[in-house]
């Protein structure tokens, strides 16, 4: 773990910026995170340390587009290769924050991190250059979709920090595509503000390849009456951690979370949720589905924190899980902390296998083993995909899952 | 001594499940042409027939055969006995959320068609050949783009059984009680589709508790089961004397026999 011994003596970065000094300093502290703690313990340490492994690419990656542009009007941006972009429309504007407004917002939140809670935050701060921070300003309305791309290079750990801002009464759809390479690092942080009655359709769909690892941590502070819906999907990373945040400060909001994680092989693949109301009337429906096969490994934790003052909050977490081999392994742990005493809160997890009846039915009408396995994990995958705000054109997801299983 | 091959054959077929013994020796043969009826109490195995010819997994055949079109297929996958023209009419069909139900019967009536060397069907050439058997079970199309049996109601589930059976056009149907939880209409138009379906090629197996499905397809055979064994088989008559006498009439029956 040499990028760790570099960060012990400060030998990280040639010209650190403000930002980068104060994650530093934090980090020199407790360079690692408490590996016996309830949001560590599960982790894959070798995994972990061959995240750690490569050294730090502090040049732009760039990406070839794979797919036909197609005929939707999207707006799209790759974090490394627009730090500066703006523009200006009759309804509705986008443009990159200045650096005084990144930098006092990234400070204000550092001031909030834990150590161990938020080490990967703290980690992607101190590895992202100023190049590999996007901040955007989002207003107006009928904005066109927003694709925003992360790309990992080969032997290589990049950082990248994406910061949004959604103005007052905005509403958007955007699709973060983070990709991962062969034998590569990305370390990924993002932050969402959304404004009072402002709506965020976000996908998140992190597509590894052979050796890739992830750490991606997602921020959203929502005031109230602002809408937040998340769709999204990691697949194919040895190891991959996705840590989410959410706060409704004011409460009186609305969160939607469908997600899914797919473990192949030896993977591991683990996503983390913390989802707090500070307020009363609160409203969260969240669904995470795992699907473990080989000798992979599925994780999800998911807290949902209703202190006194969220009284009248909704709130509902169910974790799914499919195991297909007897090999592979899955840990959920859904909790409810609740102190107000006037809410719905509910919780639940399943672990099942491929449904036997479906697939003898499936069977019995000619559909081969493989078909319908294929048709039932497709109907598997749907819900969550359908809730992905993607151009069907360029990410078709489902062909993509469904080759891969 | 009938001149033309049985489209089924079954021969002192023993199953079990989980070691637990379920069939113990049942023999029935359907010619082409033929409509057979089997009766009996709750457990006494006749679904179980039913899914052991479909080639359910879960349960083993110990001992006797399956021959179907005059060939051995004990060991044959669920599919490939679907492909060559089994057909299983499900007691209780399964829900499969998330599955189209038209791109299900797409894909089933595809796996069937390639079996007989017929050309498989697209979207287009599908929905046209689909609109025309809904007929046939005078089915309402917007059940099509639902998910495979989702939020269909009992009856709706069955017609959705009988449209898969007219679309696949098997050799051999084996229905599983089909009548159960259908009202006397829907009853009716069941029956009638399953006539329409039948001709003189086919063979059809219905599992039944009453009289009334038989009063609207008249059997050839009638066969009472009891504890894995056909215990009695006559004409159209057994039925009306099973209605009559109650099951307690097949078990003195079965004492008898013992």
């Amino acid at each position: 773990m040499q990028i760790i011994e570099k960060i012990k003596t400060n030998q990280l970065i040639d010209n650190p910026t403000e930002i980068q000094k104060i994650c530093l300093r934090k980090l020199q502290l407790n360079p690692l995170p408490n590996i016996k703690s309830e949001l560590w313990r599960l982790s894959n340490k070798s995994k972990f340390s061959n995240f750690l492994k490569f050294t730090l690419n502090q040049k732009n990656t760039t990406y070839k587009k794979p797919y036909p542009i197609n005929n939707q009007e999207v707006i799209r941006l790759t974090i490394g290769e627009n730090s500066s972009f703006q523009l200006e429309r009759k309804h509705y504007s986008i443009k990159t924050l200045n650096k005084e407004e990144l930098v006092n917002h990234i400070k204000k939140d550092i001031s909030n991190f834990d150590q161990n809670e938020n080490w990967s935050e703290c980690f992607n701060l101190c590895l992202s250059s100023e190049k590999n921070i996007l901040g955007l300003k989002i207003s107006g309305r009928e904005i066109p979709p927003l694709e925003i791309l992360s790309v990992a290079s080969s032997g290589a750990l990049n950082a990248k920090t994406l910061i949004i801002f959604v103005e007052k009464n905005c509403n958007i759809d955007l699709l973060q595509i983070n990709l991962g390479a062969e034998n590569s690092s990305l370390s990924l942080a993002t932050y969402f503000c959304l404004e009072e009655n402002s709506t965020v359709n976000h996908g998140v769909v992190s597509y590894g390849e052979d050796k890739a690892h992830l750490l991606n941590s997602l921020n959203v502070v929502q005031k109230s009456k602002s809408e937040y819906n998340l769709g999204s999907l990691h697949f194919k990373f040895n190891y991959a951690r996705f840590e989410i945040r959410i706060k409704q400060i004011e409460g009186d909001a609305k969160t939607n979370i469908k997600g899914m994680q797919i473990a192949k092989r030896n993977e591991q693949i683990a996503t983390y949720t913390k989802i707090e109301f500070n307020g009363p009337d609160g409203f969260l429906d969240q669904i995470n589905k795992s699907l473990a096969d080989d000798k992979s490994h599925a994780i999800f934790e998911g807290s949902i924190i209703v202190p006194k003052i969220a009284q009248k909050t909704d709130a509902s977490q169910l974790s799914r899980n499919l195991l297909l081999s007897k090999h592979a392994q899955i840990d959920t742990k859904p909790q409810l902390e609740i102190v107000a005493d006037d809410v719905k809160c509910k919780h639940g997890a399943t672990i099942s296998q491929l449904n036997e009846d479906e697939l003898f039915y499936m069977r019995s009408r000619g559909l081969t083993l493989t078909e319908a396995n294929k048709l039932q994990l497709s109907s598997y995958f749907q819900e969550i995909i359908s809730f992905i705000p993607v151009s069907k054109e360029r990410w078709d997801l489902l062909d993509k899952l469904l080759k891969e299983i | 001594m009938k001149e033309i091959d049985p489209i089924l054959e079954i021969n002192n077929l023993f199953a079990s499940i989980d070691n637990l013994p379920i069939l113990k020796g049942v023999s029935i043969t359907v010619f082409p042409g033929e409509i057979h009826a089997i009766m009996g109490r709750n457990g006494c195995g006749k679904s179980t027939l039913s899914k052991i010819i479909a080639g359910h997994p879960s349960y083993k055949i110990t001992e006797g055969n399956i021959n179907f079109s005059g060939q051995k297929m004990n060991t044959l996958e669920p599919e490939e006995r679907a492909q060559s023209g089994i057909f299983l009419g499900f007691q209780y069909p399964i829900e499969i959320p998330g599955v189209s139900n038209l791109e299900f019967l797409r894909v089933s009536t595809n796996a069937r068609r390639k079996f007989l060397n017929k050309e498989e069907l697209d979207t287009f050439d599908f929905e046209e050949l689909v609109k025309e058997k809904l007929e046939l079970v005078k089915m309402d199309p917007a059940f099509l783009s639902r998910s495979v049996n989702q939020g269909f109601s009992g009856g709706e589930k069955k017609r959705n059984e009988i449209l898969q059976m007219a679309l696949l056009e098997p050799k051999i149907a084996i229905l599983d009680e089909t009548d159960s939880g259908l009202d006397i209409d829907a009853l009716r138009i069941v029956a009638s589709g399953i006539k329409k379906i039948s001709n003189d090629q086919t063979g059809i197996i219905l599992i039944t508790h009453y009289q009334r499905l038989l009063d609207e397809i008249k059997p050839d055979y009638v066969h009472v089961m009891s504890d894995g064994q056909i215990i009695k088989t006559g004409g159209s008559d057994l039925a009306l004397e099973l209605e009559k006498n109650g099951y307690e009439w097949t078990d003195n029956l079965k004492r008898e026999i013992n």
